[in-house]
């Protein structure tokens, strides 16, 4: 019985995703069930479609700076709380997390008037300043587990030794972290690549993010072209996740 | 070394601070602010204030799509809280290594962007898709059913899209519990189904009811399932702020929307934290 749920519950989890990889194969111009035979004639049509290559090149250099931002940033506040635990630190970690008490939904309404009053509808900072906001608490939560894993003995070491505490921080405390920030980074990079609902909100047809493209490509007709897209998408998806599994990092995300 | 310097902290803490002033309170308070001023044909009067635009909230119109946004996420949230205590059970007996693999099973497809997710949903659920088509040919129904286009598409492709937020905090409750505590219930005769409501249900509440208040939450605020699975028939809140923020462009009662929803989430939040420490408190006094 509980097995059999869990084996439901994996179902609808996953049929969603496996479906679109599937389908994506199809030789044929609409779908025609069951796929039988496979080709990747889509794949070729996704990749000559314009619309989707731009997307996704804005997509991944969107994600790439917003997560390298975002963890410069978090983890800078990250070291500041963890190594000065200062008066307020629980009031700076409460608002750092704040946005994930805020749907993306809310968030997008308040970014598109923000954006607006600015003059940054349609701009590509306007949009990096979005996602690095959505993705800090994730970043803060993964750094500070990072931050305290180093002993603070080093740091002293290195102190004692004539090296200033920033130098100390550079060369000792941010070798040491390296693995931590990288599957920070993964993550972050990750949530931004799949970001849309914010998005949608924000940019006009000017500037548009993968999903938002396949999107605004879905509500117009449904065919294997939209279906190949997606499984690219779902592909470079995987492609970081399992490299962040690899690392090790998965684990100590989800089990927060 | 901590007395050295108060301000060292600050220094480190400051651009982030910053950015998450500019980034994050100021568009929240933007709105918050347009939603007290009246619009007008020539845009926002920022001179007048009113309250207007909340009252507009309460037509009858917008009453019958915020119904329809509860209905469907109490539905799912229902759904998913049956269904997350045999999950979790079930994971947390398995071997380290094959939990962490499941788990991966479960995660990975929340980190594929919800309108690829919608995409397979479609295919999926539509008159010509793989679900009915798989159903005439094993001969189950004659005709097509009808499973998407309305609130029946949203629930089933909404449930598994937030199951992990119940999922992960109660995963984490349950493989934490002391094993001696259902060891020791059992030698004192308790069934599992007495272990169950007794000892596990009542340890692991909290991060149970908190899981279900995110994931209530994350119902109430999806935009890209109901959109392609409900339609524009089936309008829920998130397709209204779109509708009124994009299209209408009517920014000041597109910011009531994002207030009113914002003070209903929180508000939410507040009561399940209170809920899961006052039953909690309740099953602790319990002879």
């Amino acid at each position: 019985m509980i097995r059999a749920i869990n084996i439901l519950v994996l179902i609808l989890v996953l049929a969603p995703v496996v479906v679109v990889m599937w389908m994506s194969l199809t030789p044929t111009a609409m779908f025609v069930l069951p796929v039988t035979q496979i080709s990747l004639r889509w794949y070729r049509e996704a990749l000559s479609y314009p619309g989707f290559v731009d997307a996704f090149v804005l997509s991944a250099k969107l994600a790439t700076l917003a997560a390298a931002v975002t963890i410069a940033l978090c983890f800078s506040a990250v070291y500041g709380i963890v190594r000065y635990r200062p008066r307020g630190a629980a009031a700076l970690r409460g608002f750092f997390t704040a946005p994930l008490l805020v749907s993306a939904v809310v968030f997008g309404i308040a970014m598109l008037q923000f954006v607006n009053r600015f003059g940054l509808y349609n701009d590509f900072a306007g949009l990096l300043l979005a996602h690095v906001v959505l993705v800090v608490p994730f970043a803060i939560r993964s750094l500070e587990a990072t931050v305290r894993a180093v002993p603070e003995e080093l740091e002293w070491a290195a102190m004692i030794l004539g090296r200033s505490r920033l130098g100390t921080l550079l060369r000792v405390t941010l070798p040491l972290c390296a693995r931590g920030l990288v599957t920070a980074f993964l993550f972050c990079f990750l949530l931004s690549f799949s970001e849309v609902t914010t998005t949608i909100f924000m940019t006009g047809p000017g500037l548009q993010t993968l999903p938002v493209r396949i999107y605004t490509y879905m509500s117009d007709r449904i065919d294997p072209t939209v279906a190949a897209v997606s499984a690219l998408v779902v592909l470079v998806s995987l492609a970081v996740l399992l490299l962040l599994n690899l690392l090790g990092g998965l684990r100590r995300l989800t089990s927060q | 070394m901590r007395d050295r310097s108060v301000r060292a902290p600050w220094l480190f803490a400051a651009p982030l601070l910053l950015v998450m002033a500019l980034g994050f309170l100021w568009p929240l308070l933007q709105a918050l602010a347009n939603s007290l001023h009246p619009n007008t044909p020539q845009g926002i009067d920022a001179a007048q204030w009113t309250l207007d635009n909340y009252a507009r909230l309460a037509d009858p119109f917008y009453g019958g799509i915020l119904l329809r946004t509860l209905r469907i996420s109490l539905a799912v949230t229902a759904i998913t809280a049956l269904l997350a205590y045999p999950v979790a059970l079930f994971l947390a007996r398995l071997s380290p290594r094959a939990q962490s693999l499941l788990i991966l099973a479960y995660v990975s497809p929340w980190l594929v962007n919800t309108v690829v997710k919608a995409l397979g949903w479609t295919l999926l659920l539509r008159t010509s898709g793989v679900v009915n088509t798989v159903l005439r040919q094993l001969d189950i129904v004659a005709a097509p059913l009808k499973l998407m286009l309305n609130e029946t598409g949203v629930v089933i492709a909404l449930i598994p899209g937030h199951f992990i937020f119940v999922l992960l905090p109660l995963w984490a409750a349950v493989s934490s519990l002391d094993p001696a505590l259902t060891w020791a219930a059992g030698t004192l005769g308790a069934r599992p189904s007495a272990v169950f409501w007794r000892v596990i249900l009542p340890i692991t509440l909290p991060a149970f009811v908190a899981g279900l208040v995110i994931n209530f939450i994350m119902n109430m605020t999806a935009f890209a399932i109901p959109m392609f699975l409900g339609g524009a028939r089936n309008m829920v809140a998130s397709m209204l702020a779109y509708q009124v923020n994009l299209v209408s462009l009517d920014w000041p009662l597109g910011g009531a929307l994002a207030v009113a929803l914002l003070a209903l989430t929180l508000g939410l939040v507040w009561a399940g934290q209170r809920a899961a420490t006052l039953l909690v408190a309740g099953r602790g006094l319990r002879p």
